[in-house]
């Protein structure tokens, strides 16, 4: 449900991208592209995790990892990156929220397949 | 968008207060330890937008009495059903009550009842978690559960509502900035409302001190033999080309070393339409002489991207394309040397038509 969540954020963002193509920005296209891409991935990922796929769990794990430590990153350089109550929830919260229910012997477990 | 309306500053403490308070409360109920996990968590994040709604009452009251009267109603609902999770109809019950919450905050976002900020928008994640909790079918329910039906829901509804919500804070955002974001991502300095004679007089003297040095540039050889390079894509409308050595210098306002020019990219080649200063730091504004005429403004919330040196904006959700970052942008004063009508010489933005006539000249 969360990772499900997840990918419906990457939509979103990588529709955010497309407008901009239409003012000449050709490379968001690119990234609006891979943002769906990823998207697709996440909600991929999302049914493996229902369907208690082994590889789900592992590639799920790895992925919140990542975006987790990017977001970290971002948030550690100052650049002025938004540090609001919804960036943390979207960005740190909600991947901790998945890595943290996909650890452990018992999970493991669940995911023998 | 981005901000936290100070009158809602106190939903915000009231929800993190809420957190492990209904997790303590909670324990004390003899189900508890019985229900799934998944209804566990969603009764938590019923209780924390319970406790948000019912915070937010006190401020409500004098101006906007019906909301403040709706906003009890969500709060003893909430709390309510994060206490009869047991109950029998629990689930549907909670799913209609979310979803009409939700709904219910994208109408009078819609309608300007409320300006979207990040205590509504946090909340309403909260909500569209809770309701996605509340439908996950759970392994040995009693009765009947519809687990497809549940599953269908869930698939359909909670992406639809985040899309929803998005989509409509994003419009309304757009559509009515609030008085110092003058358009998406830009934030103008505070100052006084109307100029004295004496700041139109500093106004104009910058005006024409800045014209007169920047003049030399209209060759953009002579901008590039100076140290100046395009930040950006030519193919766009207009380009900033900026001078590193004077932005590492951090010249303040000098008329003489701007930090950036701004060509128009017309089909003979680019065309001045103006400099811009820059200060060193984020929130760190500039001088002021012009006063509301000359206010700086800082670009905020916009995800970068290397690759082209483009830019869009962060969604309401606080997510930027694959490849781009959130960052902010040092605060700017822009000097438009050619006509631009629409937003005068010191205007945050350039009057597309202006650039377009420059392209047709």
């Amino acid at each position: 449900m969360l990772v499900l969540m997840q990918a419906t954020l990457w939509a979103i963002a990588g529709l955010s991208a497309l407008p901009f193509v239409l003012g000449g920005e050709r490379f968001m296209f690119a990234l609006g592209l891979a943002s769906l891409l990823l998207a697709l991935f996440t909600c991929l990922l999302a049914i493996g995790l229902l369907w208690r796929r082994r590889w789900a769990r592992r590639w799920g794990i790895r992925f919140e990892i990542t975006c987790v430590t990017a977001s970290l990153l971002l948030l550690a350089v100052p650049i002025g990156a938004n540090r609001g109550p919804v960036s943390l929830m979207v960005n740190i919260l909600l991947p901790l929220a998945v890595v943290g229910l996909l650890r452990g012997k018992r999970m493991r477990a669940a995911f023998a397949r | 968008m981005f901000n936290v309306s100070a009158s809602h500053a106190v939903g915000l403490v009231a929800g993190l207060v809420a957190l492990p308070v209904a997790l303590i409360v909670l324990r004390f109920y003899p189900r508890w330890r019985l229900a799934p996990f998944t209804v566990r968590a969603a009764t938590v994040l019923m209780a924390v937008t319970g406790a948000v709604h019912l915070a937010l009452i006190a401020h409500h009251l004098r101006t906007q009495p019906v909301t403040s009267i709706l906003f009890l109603g969500n709060g003893i609902a909430f709390l309510s059903l994060a206490a009869a999770f047991s109950w029998r109809w629990w689930r549907l019950a909670s799913a209609a009550m979310l979803i009409s919450t939700v709904l219910g905050y994208l109408f009078y976002v819609g309608v300007g009842l409320e300006g979207p900020d990040q205590v509504g928008l946090a909340t309403k994640l909260v909500e569209v978690t809770a309701l996605g909790l509340v439908l996950v079918p759970v392994r040995g329910e009693p009765g009947r559960p519809h687990r497809s039906w549940r599953w269908a829901s869930l698939g359909v509804a909670m992406p639809l509502l985040i899309v929803m919500t998005g989509a409509t804070v994003w419009i309304v955002d757009l559509a009515r900035p609030d008085a110092r974001h003058v358009h998406a991502g830009a934030l103008l300095q505070a100052t006084n409302a109307f100029p004295t004679q004496q700041q139109w007089d500093a106004a104009n003297s910058l005006y024409r001190e800045t014209k007169a040095a920047i003049l030399k540039y209209q060759d953009w050889h002579e901008a590039w033999a100076a140290g100046y390079r395009p930040g950006g894509s030519t193919t766009l409308p207009s380009t900033h080309w900026m001078n590193q050595d004077f932005v590492k210098a951090g010249y303040v306002m000098d008329p003489h070393r701007p930090q950036g020019l701004v060509y128009g990219n017309s089909r003979h080649g680019p065309v001045l339409l103006g400099a811009m200063f820059q200060m060193q730091h984020i929130n760190q504004f500039g001088p002021d002489p012009g006063g509301p005429l000359t206010a700086w403004h800082q670009h905020e919330n916009i995800c970068f991207t290397p690759l082209g040196f483009e830019f869009s904006f962060l969604t309401p959700f606080a997510t930027c394309p694959f490849g781009a970052i959130d960052l902010s942008v040092p605060p700017m004063l822009h000097v438009w040397i050619v006509d631009n009508p629409k937003g005068g010489p010191f205007a945050v933005d350039i009057d597309p038509s202006v650039v377009a006539a420059v392209d047709r000249g």
